[in-house]
């Protein structure tokens, strides 16, 4: 996939209705686990068996992630809830490749994770995952463009296609006439849409968003939450959101809860 | 953009950091390449001295004089082909133009003839050797004692009491870069007749003698040091180099220290350096997160640790070259060539000293983000991710 898709998506946002629904239907095969209401259907694209995660402070042994199983369709908006420190980002960085359970298998976007080194792991990251993360953590001495720009660095495209790229991800988050801000010169908001950019830009299959609305003012929030409504539905983006807020909850297509250490 | 857009970028963050960082690098590069051109111009002034020459003193101390009649024995050897003799004076400008300058008495039928690097008019030569009190002084120092030919000049000395009035009755010139143009010398024989130094009568400070074969230098300096052995007082003979060098003996101790200390300030250098890299790493280690969660690899901030610290390094090498080409190519140089001459003949910065300067501070900045980069590189994402700056 390229940003063709991507371009393609926007086209047809007129028309409505993504070819998300019609796509997962047409593959729908039900591998549901019962626990959550995966109306996207579809193969998993996400699919996690009995991960522990545990880690060690001092001589204390912390058990975070205890005989976890999960299985996300692909193309699905998921959220994800639960007490502090009940394990949530844990279970969103093994997701994303970030972190390895301490036992269990872990096979996300047809890849088993396990059996990668940490090289490939990052140069799967790079193609697989976009990230949003709760601070945004665009680097300050870059420009919006720039900062979309990055993750484009890593692949072998000309300065040219790179360019158009970020042109289009930034039009999707409706900032393309912020490309040459700074950071520091964006609201929260419009530095969470770059962000967002940013993890759009290599056209990866998931997005992961670690509590992506938790800086934000209720407005800056919901234009937000409606932008990756919008990633899902239009561009079939597997999002997987962690969250504390019900009303991001809401929009979402599944919502799960996790806490001591399992999926309730 | 591209990747070092991003290293180049991270440079100026802390703003004031890098640039005292380049500063402390651009002065350690000036003061090393200075250290490194004092070495190198001593030796080429060592290259520079005449080979042939030979100078005696008395065997304690260049301070102690030996009986005139000497030169005799010294003239009398196989293999000598002429020597001079003369004694310091420890002249001095009453008028303090100059805080110091060499002044000696020396034989004025001989001296030029020994020491031929220092050219004198023919006639002027002629003239000194009919004017008692005739002086001879280096074209450097005529001017800045403001005599010429046919002036009178009046000196002092630091050993010798009262007034002495000399006849300026010629200039003398440099055919080597490496003579002194400070130079004084007026005849021994109107000094040896002098009351006031009768304590020094038919005395002589040192001898100096041309042999005719260089090869043989140190075989005829034993053979002269062997004459006086059973003598009143004994006698020590060198090349005229090392008779220069006994001048300033603290010197050459100095000069060794010096590879020491150029060493020293290098490490002082890439420590300043590595500080700094230190704290830019520290403060950017939740960055350095997020790069490695998009899929930047250890190996790229490695890169960027590197490529900043290196960047930081060139800099500051490079302005630290120019610095040193400015101080010591041209300002320096030229008026301690002139006012050294018989030690410093060449006192520039040669291209081989700042390239060695430019290539270390490089060097050291690789060696500067080492521990950094690796420190860096070695951290889990998810650590780096949670720390918070
Ligand atoms: N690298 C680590 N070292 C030690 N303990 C850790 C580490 N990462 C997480 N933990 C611990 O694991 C538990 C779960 O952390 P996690 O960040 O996943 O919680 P969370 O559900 O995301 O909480 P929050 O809602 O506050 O973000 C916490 O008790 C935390 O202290
Ligand atoms: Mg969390």
């Amino acid at each position: 996939m390229t940003t063709g898709s991507i371009e393609a998506g926007e086209a047809k946002e007129a028309k409505s209705e993504g070819g998300a629904a019609s796509k997962a239907g047409a593959a729908a095969k039900e591998k549901g686990d019962g626990k959550g209401k995966a109306d996207a259907g579809g193969p998993s694209i996400v699919t996690l068996r009995k991960i522990s995660r545990s880690f060690q402070r001092g001589r204390e042994t912390i058990q975070v992630l205890d005989g976890l199983d999960l299985e996300v369709p692909a193309g699905s908006f998921e959220a994800l809830m639960g007490p502090s420190g009940s394990g949530k980002s844990t279970l969103l960085n093994i997701i994303a490749g970030l972190d390895r359970p301490t036992t269990g298998d872990a096979e996300v976007a047809g890849s088993n994770l396990s059996r990668m080194s940490d090289g490939e792991l990052a140069k799967w990251r790079s193609q697989n995952i976009g990230f949003i993360f709760q601070s945004f953590n665009l680097i300050p001495v870059l420009t919006a463009a720039q900062n979309v720009e990055l993750p484009l660095l890593l692949t072998h495209l000309s300065s040219d296609e790179r360019k158009k790229r970020v042109a289009t991800a930034l039009r999707v988050v409706g900032l393309e006439d912020r490309m040459e801000h700074y950071p520091r010169q964006l609201s929260g908001g419009q530095e969470q849409r770059v962000a967002i950019a940013r993890a759009i830009v290599n056209d990866p299959k998931i997005i992961v968003a670690d509590e992506p609305t938790g800086d934000l003012d209720r407005k800056s929030a919901d234009d937000v939450l409606t932008l990756m409504e919008r990633l899902n539905k239009e561009f079939h983006k597997t999002i997987f959101m962690v969250t504390h807020d019900p009303a991001a909850a809401e929009r979402a297509s599944v919502q799960r809860r996790l806490d001591k250490g399992a999926l309730q | 953009m591209n990747l070092a857009t991003y290293a180049r970028r991270n440079m100026f963050r802390r703003r004031w950091r890098t640039i005292l960082t380049i500063v402390v690098i651009a002065l350690t590069v000036v003061i090393f390449s200075a250290i490194r051109t004092v070495v190198v111009a001593w030796s080429a002034g060592a290259d520079e001295a005449a080979q042939d020459r030979l100078a005696t003193r008395h065997k304690v101390s260049i301070t102690m004089q030996l009986p005139k009649r000497y030169i005799d024995d010294v003239r009398a050897i196989p293999g000598i082909k002429a020597a001079s003799w003369a004694v310091w004076f420890g002249g001095k400008d009453p008028k303090k133009r100059i805080p110091f300058f060499a002044t000696f008495a020396a034989d004025q039928h001989t001296w030029f003839d020994v020491i031929d690097e220092m050219k004198v008019p023919a006639a002027q030569l002629a003239e000194w050797k009919t004017t008692a009190n005739g002086a001879i002084l280096g074209d450097v120092l005529a001017k800045t004692l403001e005599v010429k030919v046919g002036d009178r000049l009046v000196i002092t000395s630091d050993i010798y009491p009262g007034d002495w009035e000399f006849k300026v009755v010629g200039i003398y010139e440099a055919t080597r870069k490496s003579v002194d143009r400070n130079t004084m010398v007026f005849r021994w024989d109107f000094f040896n007749n002098d009351p006031r130094a009768s304590f020094s009568r038919e005395q002589i400070g040192w001898m100096m003698s041309r042999v005719s074969d260089p090869r043989k230098g140190a075989e005829l300096s034993r053979q002269i040091d062997k004459i006086f052995d059973e003598r009143d007082d004994q006698t020590m003979t060198m090349s005229e180099r090392a008779f220069q060098l006994s001048f300033l003996g603290a010197f050459s101790a100095i000069l060794k220290a010096f590879d020491w200390i150029s060493v020293g300030i290098l490490l002082i250098m890439a420590l300043i350096l590595a500080n700094s890299i230190a704290m830019n790493v520290r403060e950017r280690t939740h960055e350095y997160g997020v790069l490695r969660a998009v899929g930047f690899s250890a190996g790229h901030v490695r890169g960027f640790i590197l490529g900043e610290s290196v960047l930081i390094a060139a800099l500051g090498g490079v302005i630290g070259v120019a610095l040193t080409v400015v101080l010591i190519n041209g300002l320096l140089g030229p008026v301690i060539e002139e006012s050294m001459a018989a030690f410093f003949p060449y006192f520039r910065t040669p291209p081989s000293v700042l390239l060695m300067a430019l290539g270390l501070a490089l060097a050291l900045g690789v060696a500067a983000a080492v521990l950094p980069a690796r420190r860096a590189s070695r951290l889990k994402v998810t650590d780096a991710l949670r720390r918070l700056d």
